[in-house]
């Protein structure tokens, strides 16, 4: 019996099919609502957001069903109600967060809030449900304040994941996977299994030389190759853009030394974003469009293929509580 | 006659009556809206708020400003609900602060590095809060914001503290709208700041000037003197950290005697209701129904008592300043 939180309901994982493991409706810093200038009407938003989920849809038939893993934190404008109509609409099943992207993604409420508290936010919000909405968080999102370094709130908030991941059975996504040590403690402490955290961002450009492969790995933890797509190569990249032969040759070495069951991609990108101008033409559908090619003229098979994006996507987003 | 910039659109400044410049109506801790146990009520607040309101008008009350500003609660559907079904003339504030009330959006954007927003940007945001109107976020622009409302972090200026000081006050030079700082750790040097960046001093005012800190200081005085308005905002408050009612009268007696009458304002930071920490549960009547009477058992004329309360509060308010 395996189950998944989505944003219309409890589902099996068998039901899941294609999963993009980190990607966003619509992201934005806490804060950017009252800034009139990142504002778009109703019309707008489902007129940028909805092709491209039902092209999605459609990209993922030959895997039975598309998921989207929408990783937007509690603060980040998170939008469940959206989601919900989102995924009616399109059948896209999609899965939302509880957590916050990072420490200063929190906002002085949660800011102020002890570990016992915020692990009853997110196991609220897991267990019973987010606001009034009735949907359920299907991940926990945590993340590392920018400047690379866990500061005390990001260290708060990893403990309250990792207490609401065993209650829950949620899984952990990380904002980048830089400064890992700390993590790994924390969860040690917590007795989370590491094999429930995705360290995410651990293929963008700024974190290279700052993510602790081989710490993750050895502790059973997962490689999120996630910002595919944020090419160097594209007209205005993003600062955390790399060149896509490099991340490619990166994901590959995983995957051409035994590690495929410890990684999961996705491309991290905006259907519509909230307080930024996102990346022009970067869409989730980057995954079947270039990587999927890109992958296969590497020689990389239709199993292997299945499995990151089908079977290991199913095994760690199904809830798994551990009794203590 | 100069008008006020009300939730409800411009009234004349004579209309007013007895006006509390330092208040707030529903306060929201940043975050606490997403909070698992917290509910908000639109009814229950409504009908809390309303009972407040007509008992402040009971009392000889006219106008209440909201000077929360922009991202503690500010809900200004509510509010104009609330002028109409009251009678009692609202004003609600643009304006943010200090550093540690803010969203990430403001403090770590995303740009590399994570630079915080300088003074113009903030000064351009608040601007257009009064030319524009105030935002409903994401949705839509209301009302021109009658007050710029800013704080400095009580501990010590942080660096953002000082861009939206500054920010705050070039946005009062350039729309005429007056600008209120709730001091930190020296008030005298904060209204110089704001002062430097074009604003009259008389166009200032400056609050929490009833803490122990600040009337040790002898800030009251000084920034009388400098031109500024003193707004003694902590009328029938328990808090420790203020002056109690009887210090508070012989702080205004002492400044009347000085002959800063035209300097003082009143006002007791209630919250009518408050989420997410607890409020000031002071009723906004309170002003008027008991520490007016203790004030002329103290000696301070009438005359003095309606400069205070309504003339002064006129002035400040009326958009230009031209008023008196």
């Amino acid at each position: 019996m395996t189950r998944v939180n989505t944003v219309l309901g409890t589902i099996s994982a068998a039901e899941l099919g294609f999963v993009a493991i980190h990607e966003h409706i619509g992201y934005g810093m806490p804060g950017c609502e009252l800034d009139s200038k990142w504002w778009k009407s109703p019309e707008q938003r489902y007129e940028e957001t909805v092709p491209k989920l039902r092209k999605f849809h459609e990209y993922a038939k030959p895997y039975g069903a598309a998921t989207f893993v929408d990783a937007t934190g509690i603060c980040n404008g998170r939008d469940v109600d959206y989601y919900k109509s989102l995924s009616a609409k399109t059948g896209v099943h999609i899965v939302a967060s509880t957590g916050f992207v990072g420490g200063d993604t929190a906002l002085p409420f949660f800011e102020r809030a002890s570990v016992d508290y915020l692990a009853r936010q997110f196991i609220h919000e897991v267990s019973v449900g987010i606001g009034d909405s009735g949907a359920k968080a299907g991940i926990i999102k945590v993340g590392v304040s920018r400047g690379f370094r866990m500061k005390e709130l990001d260290k708060r908030i990893y403990r309250a994941a990792a207490r609401a991941s065993k209650v829950t059975g949620a899984p952990i996504f990380t904002h980048l996977a830089v400064d890992c040590e700390p993590a790994l403690t924390i969860f040690d402490e917590e007795g989370l299994p590491v094999k429930r955290v995705l360290f995410g961002h651990a293929d963008d450009g700024v974190s290279q030389g700052k993510v602790n492969e081989k710490a993750i790995l050895g502790k059973g933890g997962r490689i999120g190759f996630d910002t595919f797509g944020y090419d160097l190569e594209l007209p205005d990249p993003p600062f955390w853009g790399r060149h896509r032969s490099e991340r490619l040759k990166h994901f590959l070495g995983f995957l051409n030394h035994g590690l495929v069951g410890q990684v999961l991609a996705s491309a991290d990108a905006n259907c519509s974003p909230l307080g930024w101008p996102g990346v022009k033409g970067h869409t989730v559908n980057y995954l079947f469009e270039r990587l999927i090619p890109d992958l296969r003229d590497a020689g990389i098979d239709e199993a292997t293929i299945e499995q990151i994006f089908v079977r290991n996507a199913a095994e760690f987003l199904t809830l798994q509580p551990i009794s203590s | 006659m100069a008008s006020v910039n009300t939730v409800l659109g411009p009234v004349d400044a004579g209309r007013l009556g007895v006006t509390l410049v330092r208040e707030s109506l529903m306060y929201v801790l940043p975050g606490a809206q997403y909070a698992y146990d917290i509910r908000i009520d639109r009814a229950d607040v409504f009908d809390l708020l309303a009972v407040k309101l007509t008992e402040f008008k009971a009392a000889g009350g006219g106008a209440i400003v909201d000077a929360a500003g922009m991202f503690e609660g500010r809900d200004l559907r509510l509010y104009e609900a609330l002028a109409r079904a009251t009678g009692v003339h609202i004003v609600a504030s643009t304006g943010q602060g200090p550093e540690a009330m803010l969203g990430g959006y403001f403090l770590t954007p995303q740009t590399n590095p994570p630079t915080p927003w300088p003074a113009e940007r903030f000064a351009d945001l608040f601007g257009r809060e009064v030319i524009e109107g105030m935002v409903v976020p994401r949705f839509e622009r209301r009302a021109a914001a009658g007050l710029i409302a800013t704080a400095v972090t009580v501990d010590g200026m942080k660096p953002t503290d000082g861009s939206l000081v500054r920010g705050a006050a070039r946005a009062g030079a350039a729309t005429g709208v007056p600008v209120f700082i709730s001091c930190g750790s020296d008030a005298v040097a904060e209204l110089e700041l704001a002062a430097g960046e074009g604003m009259r001093a008389e166009r200032v005012a400056v609050g929490d000037l009833d803490r122990r800190d600040a009337a040790d200081s002898g800030w009251p005085a000084q920034i009388a003197r400098m031109g500024a308005t003193v707004v003694i905002d902590h009328v029938g408050s328990a808090d420790p950290r203020y002056l109690n009612d009887a210090e508070r009268i012989a702080l205004i007696v002492e400044l009347i005697n000085d002959g800063h009458v035209a300097r003082i304002l009143l006002s007791s930071s209630a919250t009518g209701v408050s989420y997410g920490v607890p409020g000031n549960d002071v009723p906004y009547s309170k002003l008027l129904t008991s520490f007016v009477p203790m004030l002329r058992n103290a000696g301070v004329a009438d005359a003095c008592v309606q400069q205070m309360l309504v003339s002064n509060p006129a002035a400040l308010l009326s958009v230009g300043g031209q008023s008196q």
